[in-house]
């Protein structure tokens, strides 16, 4: 058996992890609790807009470019992870997702994505890493983003993206990244996210609220409608013109869309870290009741063991 | 009017108010009770409200957006 000193040493370390663990784990807690606050303070804004949206582009407006689906020969990826690990599984399942939607491709048909160019973008250091040991062609990365992101922050990402988009460098974006359903669920979702489609920006935006937990009641107040009145809308008095307004507004939405989905990763990457935390300090108090046990018994086998040499002696003595 | 200014991260002001300034990209405006229906785009500048009180309400805006509904109701997006 091992001596109780070095059971003592090991004991000592498994403890000091658990503390450590434990600790990250609260902060974490909280991390994700006030990014959750800042996803959900900025709903009002987000629905305003698409209200806008709804109001304007029933006016039978050509549709802005943003809007427009054109034959895709360049595809553009965005992955979006965390810059720094100890978050469990939280960006291997990006990662495989990620391999998935490429072995399956679009709808299921692998064919799709054979003849296109593609071409990848990196949102947080690891899957920058991933992405160039798998030897892809990753054009920029956004990186140091902190523990939650500001619209400013996000602003560089949409910019090149638009730009990229009008300028004809990519036909189509891909955005794979974390869904928040809930403080232990979290999914990886691929979403396009250009062309706009107006259907796919209503669902991020009315996701934003969790599904259960804190938050989860608000989701019955908001409803919009998207059926605006026409008759009404005549009454208004559009500046400068409505399409004009369109394009502004169909880039504010898309800054809108992306800085959602960086939030909810932002929120996801807090509670899958808080999770992989949780799971760490329970195994090491568990690992630390068992050493605890085998001290106790090899502290108590030592003494045994003394008291039967002394009796042994004692016995010869006689 | 029933007066509304969101930004991305807060809400900025709620509640009635009796007078909005802002800038526009066709240029300075000011939205009074019963503006006539409007929708436009706000340029940079500041936005001044006054509430009921004639108390004077001031934020930077970088861009933004504007609809004035027929029933003497004002909102706002805003960039800051």
């Amino acid at each position: 058996m091992e001596s109780p000193q070095n059971i003592k040493k090991r004991l000592k370390s498994v403890d000091n992890i658990n503390k450590i663990t434990k600790a990250m784990e609260m902060v974490a807690a909280t991390k994700m609790r006030k990014s959750q606050e800042i996803a959900l303070s900025s709903r009002p804004y987000a629905f305003l807009a698409l209200d806008f949206l709804a109001t304007i582009s029933s006016l039978d407006q050509k549709l802005p470019e943003l809007f427009e689906k054109r034959d895709v020969k360049k595809v553009l990826f965005v992955l979006v992870s965390s810059d720094k690990g100890l978050a469990g599984a939280f960006n291997s399942s990006v990662f495989r997702k990620f391999e998935l939607h490429m072995k399956e491709g679009p709808k299921g048909k692998p064919e799709d994505y054979a003849h296109e160019e593609k071409l990848y973008v990196a949102v947080g250091e690891k899957a920058f890493n991933y992405l160039s040991k798998k030897g892809y062609n990753v054009i920029k990365k956004f990186t140091s983003v902190g523990d939650y992101t500001t619209p400013e922050q996000v602003k560089p990402l949409t910019e090149f993206l638009v730009e990229g988009y009008l300028s004809k460098k990519w036909d189509r974006v891909v955005a794979i990244s974390t869904h928040f359903r809930s403080a232990l669920k979290q999914e990886t979702h691929v979403r396009r996210v250009l062309p706009i489609d107006f259907d796919h920006i209503k669902e991020t935006v009315q996701q934003i609220i969790p599904e259960r937990g804190k938050f989860a009641e608000l989701i019955k107040e908001h409803q919009i409608s998207f059926v605006p009145d026409k008759a009404k809308l005549s009454e208004y008095l559009i500046e400068p013109s409505a399409e004009q307004v369109l394009q502004k507004l169909a880039e504010h939405l898309f800054f809108v869309q992306i800085y959602h989905l960086i939030l909810e990763a932002n929120a996801s990457e807090h509670s899958a870290r808080r999770m992989a935390m949780k799971t760490a300090s329970d195994n090491a108090s568990d690992l630390g009741e068992a050493l605890n046990l085998q001290y106790n018994k090899s502290r108590q086998s030592r003494i045994t063991t003394e008291i039967s040499e002394i009796s042994a002696g004692a016995e010869a003595l006689n | 009017m029933e007066l509304s200014i969101y930004s991305l991260k807060n809400v900025l002001f709620q509640g009635k108010a009796s007078l909005l300034n802002c800038q526009t990209i066709m240029g300075e405006i000011t939205v009074l009770d019963n503006h006539e229906a409007l929708i436009s785009v706000l340029s940079a500048g500041i936005i001044r409200i006054a509430d009921e009180n004639k108390k004077e309400q001031f934020f930077p805006i970088k861009s933004g957006f504007l609809e004035v509904k027929p029933n003497s109701e004002v909102r706002c997006i805003v960039e800051q």
